[in-house]
């Protein structure tokens, strides 16, 4: 009996060199898989992404080791999966103690540090990977959760090894604790277990046990060793690309899109994989092929031809194909046109930009730049986009507007409303109001303007809007590819802004909100830019606004619609909700809602592109709407109000009625509507204000 | 094979039709805060030609009888894939009529190398006369082809159809001739690529008064014009609402029968 508490390494292992000599190729192999994938992301472009490398080590902690963007997915898989992880790096730490006390002869295995970690610690961690992997393999092959349908076969085999590891694990050291009578068995609880039960199998014998334990140690160490070999080759080997891409993650406003030097770039946007940057491959590479993308992905489920995760995975096959898997393939084939080669056109263009995908990958993987730099090729370079987008992208160019056929003019939604005034009269305000294009030219989201001036007009707040002096703020063109044009926009949006030195900036308008707040700066555009959502929850906590409660009544509860510019693209879920929760109605929230909201289908260009029936986001939307037991759906976005009254209205034509379930309110609105008769007749306009 | 397509810098048809106003003074459209564009015929009439270019090589001119800012314009022809473009100053020019347009066009035309084609559009998006053509054809001398959505080479010469009512006529015309574009589904204008676009910023664009094109105030001053607008103006466009009522459809449907008779529609 041992005075301390500890045990004989390789205790019943002879011909311990042979498991130094087995190191080698393991050792090689990784090494060269490993090499392999760093060659593969060198064929990218430079790009500065280990700048400000504290916060890329707090993102590291938090989502790579602590896992947290995976749980608040999906929580039942993001547990599971710390399960495996942690059980497998538990049990590493525990394999290099082992190494430490046998090769670097520091001896550490003994006394508390090895009863608690290296026994007991161990165990635990060991049988919750085992739970996780079991998990893991019922939720492929026995529920066959729709987003875990590829690539099972590898899956299947991968999962298998680490199950054979971990048992055969338990199996050596039950063996050895009940061979050896080890006297601190019962602190490694699952190897006494598992070793009472082989005894109890019959395998009793002394001499059977020495010679099952031989076999299994042997067989253990070999399915270890291949497994680590195989890594590299392997989706496992996101065990280092996922951390990896997480810490080099864009750091940048998450709605800004990276501006591209149109006069002096090569190739404009992304031809060949060879245009991408090193960490756009990287992300290839880094894909666990969760699916949590394609779970999320509004064009997906409504059956477009675009699967997010299927978009990266294409593209790595390609990445293989072209500089090889394996460090011997035959090298450099010739880079073909993504487009075409991996990519249909039709994927390209489903895409909304509603950043659900980049928002819901676990491992920071970027679809929406690489649907836009894609973008920006076929456009540019190719002259190949729908029609429906080039006669958009047209009417930015000739007109400043994208609206092909407007009948309305960018006046004519104050024309009655002496209390908005223009820049131009006025010289300066200390509001800009940006009225944006959507909100402008149609007739129905001009209410939405009318009801923001009554709004800021009863605040007392000194605003004034550019009139014909506004035009588009290139978004669209942007999110379509045309970098060209939505620069020219920008920067003459930004001179006449500047010209009137202007410094704040109102929009009800989030695309309108994003580019101008987090693009604008590159090219040098600095406002502060608030979304009316919050200058309306500002504004009612200051008491500037009073409702009249009881005017909303007809509207018992409400659902509140998250529009993905607002939302994902800028954090702003709770503003709009607060403002909601003022006006006397209860909020109802609709399944899809916040990060997971659910997208109204006309974001990146999509508004003006044409959709096949049966397969229109709007209409999906508008159904969760339906059911959500709410008389009105509010908006805070032009273009999520037109796409829902749309997708109502053929929510309407299922139910066989004409009339729309839900009715279609944006924040203000609502906001107007329930502001008291006094306050709105404030100079006797309160008519006017509010035009219907 | 040279080819010139003249072209014409228009206020935006697509102007709504609420902002759209006209100056009384000068009876001419009011720009307003309008865009100017390349008048929708005049597109196609590119795009024939650049595809001709395309088939058989050759060259393209586009010229514009304009102020400066038809530099815009002639960018644009440029870009889609024209290789030579010509800016006729209209500061000294009156031409309140297609006559000293067209007189205009066809001295800046002879100032090129020898031309195979001239190209217009069928008619100018604004004040839609339908004439430069015709009249271009006569101060150059050499046939003309109005309606035309497609053409080719044959031979030594050009065959044509030229759109007539419910049917093509194709005739075969002698180079150099002149014809006018009417648009169909494969003369769509191309949108021009960015690359393109910027290379159109750097080429020049060659710039003539009148003088340098041998015109005088005779041929295109004020006195040159024998047409005079009296009067332009927006007809007024009455429309009344009305709900027809009823218990039911049938009921609804008899009373607008009634309504109708009553009005003498059917
Ligand atoms: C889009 C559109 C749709 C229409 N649809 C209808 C309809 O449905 N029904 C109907 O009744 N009418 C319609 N019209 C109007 C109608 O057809 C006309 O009233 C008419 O027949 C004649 O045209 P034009 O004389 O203006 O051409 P011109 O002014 O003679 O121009 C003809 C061409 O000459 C060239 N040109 C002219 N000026 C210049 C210049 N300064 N520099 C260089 N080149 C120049 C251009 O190539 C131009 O296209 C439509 C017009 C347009 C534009
Ligand atoms: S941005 Fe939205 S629509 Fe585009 S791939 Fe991602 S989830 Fe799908
Ligand atoms: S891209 Fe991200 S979310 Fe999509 S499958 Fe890959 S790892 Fe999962």
């Amino acid at each position: 009996m041992h005075e301390t508490p500890t045990r004989e390494i390789f205790w019943n292992i002879r011909h311990i060199w042979l498991t130094y000599a087995l190191l080698v190729p393991m050792v090689v192999a990784f090494a060269l898989g490993v090499w392999n994938h760093v060659r593969r992301w060198r064929a990218g472009k430079p790009i500065e992404r280990t700048d400000n490398w504290q916060e890329r080590l707090r993102g590291f902690f938090v989502d790579a080791v602590g896992q947290d963007q995976l749980r608040s997915g999906d929580q039942q898989a993001g547990l599971f999966h710390i399960l495996l992880s942690w059980g497998f790096v538990i049990l590493f730490i525990g394999t290099t103690v082992v190494f430490i006390q046998a090769d670097l002869r520091i001896p550490i295995m003994h006394g508390w540090f090895y009863l608690i970690f290296q026994s007991l610690i161990l165990d635990v961690f060991g049988l919750g990977a085992i739970v996780g992997l079991a998990v893991a393999l019922y939720r492929r092959y026995v529920a066959k959760v729709p987003r875990l349908t590829h690539g099972l076969w590898q899956d299947g085999f991968l999962l298998a090894s680490m199950l054979i590891i971990l048992i055969t694990g338990f199996l050596v050291e039950g063996l050895r604790i009940v061979a050896t009578s080890d006297p601190w068995g019962s602190w490694s609880p699952v190897g006494l277990a598992t070793g009472r039960a082989l005894a109890a199998l019959g395998i009793r014998e002394y001499g059977t046990q020495l010679a099952v334990h031989r076999f299994l140690w042997w067989f253990h160490m070999l399915v270890s060793y291949v497994f680590v070999g195989y890594i590299p080759f392997s989706k496992m080997m996101h065990l280092f690309t996922s951390p990896a891409s997480i810490f080099t993650r864009n750091l940048q406003p998450k709605g800004r899109l990276e501006p591209l030097d149109v006069e002096n770039t090569e190739v404009l946007g992304v031809k060949t994989l060879r245009d991408f940057d090193w960490k756009d491959l990287l992300d290839l590479d880094a894909c666990t092929e969760c699916g949590r993308c394609q779970a999320v992905c509004p064009a997906y489920a409504v059956g477009k031809p675009l699967n997010p995760k299927m978009l990266i995975l294409d593209m790595r096959r390609q990445l293989t194909e072209e500089i090889g898997g394996v460090p011997w393939a035959k090298r450099e084939l010739e880079p073909r046109p993504i487009i075409g080669t991996s990519i249909e056109p039709e994927t390209l263009w489903s895409c909304t930009t509603c950043h659900a995908c980049v928002t819901a990958c676990p491992v920071e993987i970027e679809h929406v730049a690489k649907i836009v730099d894609l973008r920006r090729f076929q456009v540019m370079e190719e002259a190949e986009l729908p029609e429906t987008a080039q006669a958009a992208v047209q009417g930015i160019e000739d007109r400043g507007h994208p609206f092909r056929g407007a009948q309305a003019s960018r006046r004519d939604w104050y024309a009655d409303l002496p209390y908005v005034r223009e820049l131009a009269q006025v010289g300066q305000a200390e509001y800009l109001f940006w009225v944006g294009c959507a909100v402008a030219f149609n007739e129905r989201a001009q209410k939405i303007a009318r009801a923001m001036a009554k709004i800021m007009h009863t605040a007392h707040l000194d605003f004034a809007v550019l009139g014909d002096e506004e035009t588009c703020t290139g978004d669209p063109a942007r999110r379509i590819g045309n970098e060209y044009l939505y620069e020219m926009m920008a920067r003459q949006n930004i001179e006449t802004l500047n010209n009137y030195g202007v410094k704040k900036i109102v929009t009800t308008c989030p695309h309108c909100f994003n580019t101008i707040k987090n693009e604008y700066p590159d090219f040098g555009g600095n406002y502060k830019v608030i979304h009316h959502s919050q200058l309306i929850r500002d504004l009612l906590a200051e008491g500037r606004l009073p409702l009249e409660p009881g005017k909303l009544q007809e509207l018992e509860k409400v659902t509140y619609h998250d529009p993905c510019y607002l939302g994902r693209y800028n954090d702003e879920y709770d503003a709009p909700r607060a403002v909601v929760d003022a006006l006397g109605v209860e909020r109802v929230e609709m399944a899809r809602s916040r990060q997971k909201g659910f997208c109204c289908g006309a974001g990146g260009g999509r508004y003006w592109m044409d959709d096949e029936p049966g397969k229109r986001i709007n209409v999906e939307r508008a159904r969760e709407v339906a059911t959500s037991g709410a008389q009105a759906v509010c908006t805070a976005c032009p273009f999520c109000m037109l796409m829902m009254e749309d997708g109502l209205r053929t929510v309407a034509t299922e139910q066989g009625t004409t009339e729309r379930p839900v009715a279609t309110r944006d924040l203000a609105e609502l906001v107007a509507e329930a502001l008291a008769e006094a306050a709105g007749a404030r100079e006797g306009e309160a008519g006017a204000a509010l035009g219907a | 094979m040279h080819i010139a397509v003249c072209i014409k810098q228009i206020l935006d048809p697509e102007i709504s039709p609420r902002a759209f106003k006209i100056d009384p003074v000068r009876k001419a459209a009011d720009p307003g805060t309008a865009s100017l564009v390349i008048g929708p015929f005049d597109l196609n009439a590119l795009e024939v030609a650049i595809q001709l270019k395309e088939r058989h090589g050759g060259q393209v001119t586009a010229l514009t009888l304009g102020s400066d800012k038809a530099k815009e314009a002639l960018r644009r022809a440029l870009a889609m894939g024209a290789d030579q473009a010509v800016l006729i100053d209209e500061t000294q020019v009156s031409a309140k009529e297609p006559s000293v347009t067209a007189r205009v066009l066809a001295a800046a035309i002879r100032k090129l190398d020898p031309v195979d084609l001239v190209l217009t559009g069928r008619q100018s998006g604004e004040w839609d006369f339908g004439q430069v053509g015709a009249l271009l054809a006569e101060e150059l001398g050499m046939p003309f082809v109005p309606f035309v959505p497609r053409l080719d080479v044959a031979g030594n010469g050009l065959r044509l159809e030229r759109e007539a009512d419910g049917g093509v006529v194709v005739v075969e015309a002698p180079r150099p001739c002149v014809a006018s574009v009417t648009n169909a589904n494969d003369n769509v204008p191309r949108l021009p690529k960015v690359k393109d676009i910027m290379m159109a910023n750097r080429k020049p664009i060659t710039v003539y008064g009148p003088g340098e094109l041998g015109l005088g105030a005779a041929e295109v001053g004020d006195e040159a014009n024998r047409l005079e607008v009296l009067d332009l103006f927006i007809p007024e466009v009455k429309s009344e609402c009305e709900f027809i009522e009823g218990e039911d459809g049938a009921e609804k449907g008899a009373n607008l029968a009634r309504k109708l008779v009553e009005r003498k529609v059917i």
